[in-house]
């Protein structure tokens, strides 16, 4: 059953076209995860679905409902949640509190939304920290705190903009796994991720390779990784690039 | 507030409340009031500026509205305690139309945009003589049948309590973390669903009430205002520094920032006489520079990092488990 669909959306800064004519839809229960060389517009596709930024042309629906010219708050009450590429902690709270920011979407009473807190930054392994500022935490922590506050406000989708990229191999791995396990919390996931492409490989059901604001492929991500347009434009000028 | 914090401050009130009893002297009791006077201005601004981190530089505004509010309606033959209600109604209402305005803007902006509208008001209120009095000034009437500074006195601690109160219970609502989270960042905040529009703007309305309140009195004690006085650019400013200098966002800040800055404002004025302002100026700038999260900001820290977090473990490495490492050596396969 599709919960999120785009149908021919478009955005353009001045003269770039950053997103063009991307259509695509998302099913409940499924791990997309999107690709693409820095620049692609991934990011953008985020900022469009969330209402950030809103489309030239084209429109995006959630559950079937028109979400094109929504605002990021009202997304958000619609169950779209989303982490932010350049980490956005609120730095003078603590880790607890950063988390329970979100939780208060569902719930206004502080106590209630302390415990779901918790409950989520166990899950993300961060027990640790609870009452940490966020300024003090490093990044690893930083992007899982971004994961944990998205997952406090209950979304029935979260968008992962590259948090597994950018840490230490471990780390990336370890954060992998738990995100395997989101549609646990009956959460469907797209993460966008570059680089990382054994962690896609690993977790994700579907991947769309995104170029230059264009959709260029996607499939399951065996198939779409062997494709000669995915090659030329995404993982062959990297590999090269890193001397493979 | 933790448990001794409430203890403190329910020690501090009732102490207050005693004053009366001991000191008779108007003077003093003049200037005491003036300390509680800014003070609840201050934690009025707190809300706004502090804990949602807007810098508004135009809160002369409200407190001019609720000053000639209660002037001018009074005038017309309304009671002036219902006077000074409705003029908390006509800030209110001037809150929400800046607001809606300056709301748009974001840092320096927003502070300037403030600064504008205050300067609009107190030249709307020079220039309509017939209404306003202009730049000659209008009379206040006497909010208390007994003339006495005891009363003003009582009242200023009244509304200091009250706006201690409602922030206290604010800062452990969901109202005030969306405050925080708005200071923060505000990308962040929307992306949890926050309406920081609508929460930014509700803050300055509790923020103007307030503060028309504190207006009124003021008018009231000194039984004739000029807008130049009530509504000039130097009574935002002070309305702003007294809880930066105690510490913005903090519950204690405005308290301590005005019992600080208004003494010492009273202890230069004697001292120094003409040289007096340079000084405060002084003492401002050394605050910001050596101070920069106010008094009780920088206590507040000190006394945290002593507590909860041992040296070193602000940037605590996670350290890998064996059933970590298996979970990675199966990943890679
Ligand atoms: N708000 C914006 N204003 C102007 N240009 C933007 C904006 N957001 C993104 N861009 C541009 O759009 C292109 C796509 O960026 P982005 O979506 O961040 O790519 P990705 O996330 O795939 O690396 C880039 O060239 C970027 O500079
Ligand atoms: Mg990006």
């Amino acid at each position: 059953m599709v919960l999120l669909e785009a149908k021919h959306v478009s955005k353009r800064f001045g003269g770039l076209k950053a997103v063009n004519d991307v259509s695509f839809a998302v099913s409940r229960g499924e791990i997309t995860f999107i690709v693409g060389p820095n620049g692609a517009g991934k990011t953008t596709l985020f900022n469009l679905i969330t209402g950030v930024v809103h489309p030239d042309s084209g429109s995006i629906y959630f559950q079937d409902q028109d979400i094109t010219k929504l605002a990021p708050d009202q997304a958000a009450k619609l169950g779209i949640g989303r982490t932010f590429q350049i980490v956005k902690p609120l730095r003078n709270l603590t880790v607890l509190e950063n988390v329970m920011l979100g939780a208060f979407l569902r719930t206004s009473k502080p106590a209630q939304a302390e415990e779901e807190a918790r409950g989520i930054l166990t899950f993300l392994q961060m027990e640790k920290f609870l009452h940490l500022p966020a300024r003090g935490m490093g990044l690893p922590m930083l992007k899982r705190l971004e994961i944990a506050r998205a997952l406090a406000t209950q979304p029935k989708l979260i968008l992962l903009d590259e948090v597994v990229a950018g840490l230490p191999t471990v780390e990336a791995i370890k954060l992998a796994m738990l995100l395997k396990r989101l549609p646990e919390w009956g959460i469907s996931a797209i993460g966008g991720i570059e680089h990382v492409m054994q962690v896609v490989m690993k977790i994700a059901d579907r991947v769309i390779v995104i170029d230059r604001g264009v959709l260029i492929a996607e499939g399951k991500p065996q198939e779409v990784v062997d494709r000669p347009e995915v090659i030329e434009a995404y993982l062959g000028p990297k590999y090269k690039e890193i001397g493979l | 507030m933790s448990h001794r914090q409430f203890i403190a401050a329910a020690g501090f009130f009732l102490l207050s409340f005693a004053v009366p009893l001991v000191v008779h002297s108007d003077y003093t009791l003049q200037i005491l009031f003036r300390v509680f006077l800014f003070a609840a201005l201050g934690l009025a601004w707190n809300l706004v500026g502090g804990y949602a981190g807007q810098l508004s530089l135009g809160h002369a505004a409200y407190f001019g509205v609720g000053a000639y509010g209660l002037a001018l309606l009074s005038k017309v033959g309304i009671p002036p305690w219902l006077s000074l209600f409705l003029g908390v109604g006509l800030a209110v209402i001037s809150a929400a139309i800046i607001g809606l305005v300056s709301f748009r803007l974001r840092g320096p902006y927003f502070a300037l945009c403030t600064i504008a509208f205050a300067e609009v008001v107190r030249l709307v209120a020079k220039n309509l003589p017939d209404v306003t009095g202009g730049d000659v000034g209008t009379q206040v009437p006497l909010l208390f049948t007994e003339s006495s500074i005891k009363s003003f006195y009582i009242s200023g601690v009244l509304l200091t309590g009250l706006a201690f109160v409602l922030t206290a219970w604010i800062e452990r609502s969901k109202f005030g973390y969306y405050l925080m989270a708005i200071r923060e960042d505000e990308d962040t905040a929307m992306s949890v669903g926050v309406n920081t529009s609508r929460v930014k703007l509700w803050s300055l309305l509790i923020s103007a009430a307030l503060t028309a309140i504190g207006g009124a009195l003021y008018a009231s004690l000194f039984l004739f205002i000029v807008p130049d006085q009530v509504m000039s650019l130097d009574m935002s400013v002070e309305i702003a520094i007294v809880p930066m200098l105690g510490g913005a966002g903090t519950l204690f800040g405005p308290v301590i920032g005005s019992i600080v800055l208004e003494t010492a404002a009273e202890i230069f004025k004697n001292i120094f006489q003409e040289a007096h302002l340079l000084i405060y100026g002084v003492l401002v700038v050394m605050v910001v520079i050596f101070l920069p999260e106010g008094i009780a900001g920088t206590i507040a820290n000190k006394l945290r990092l002593f507590k909860k977090a041992p040296a070193g473990s602000l940037a605590a490495p996670v350290p890998v488990r064996p059933e970590e490492e298996a979970e990675r050596t199966a990943f890679r396969k």
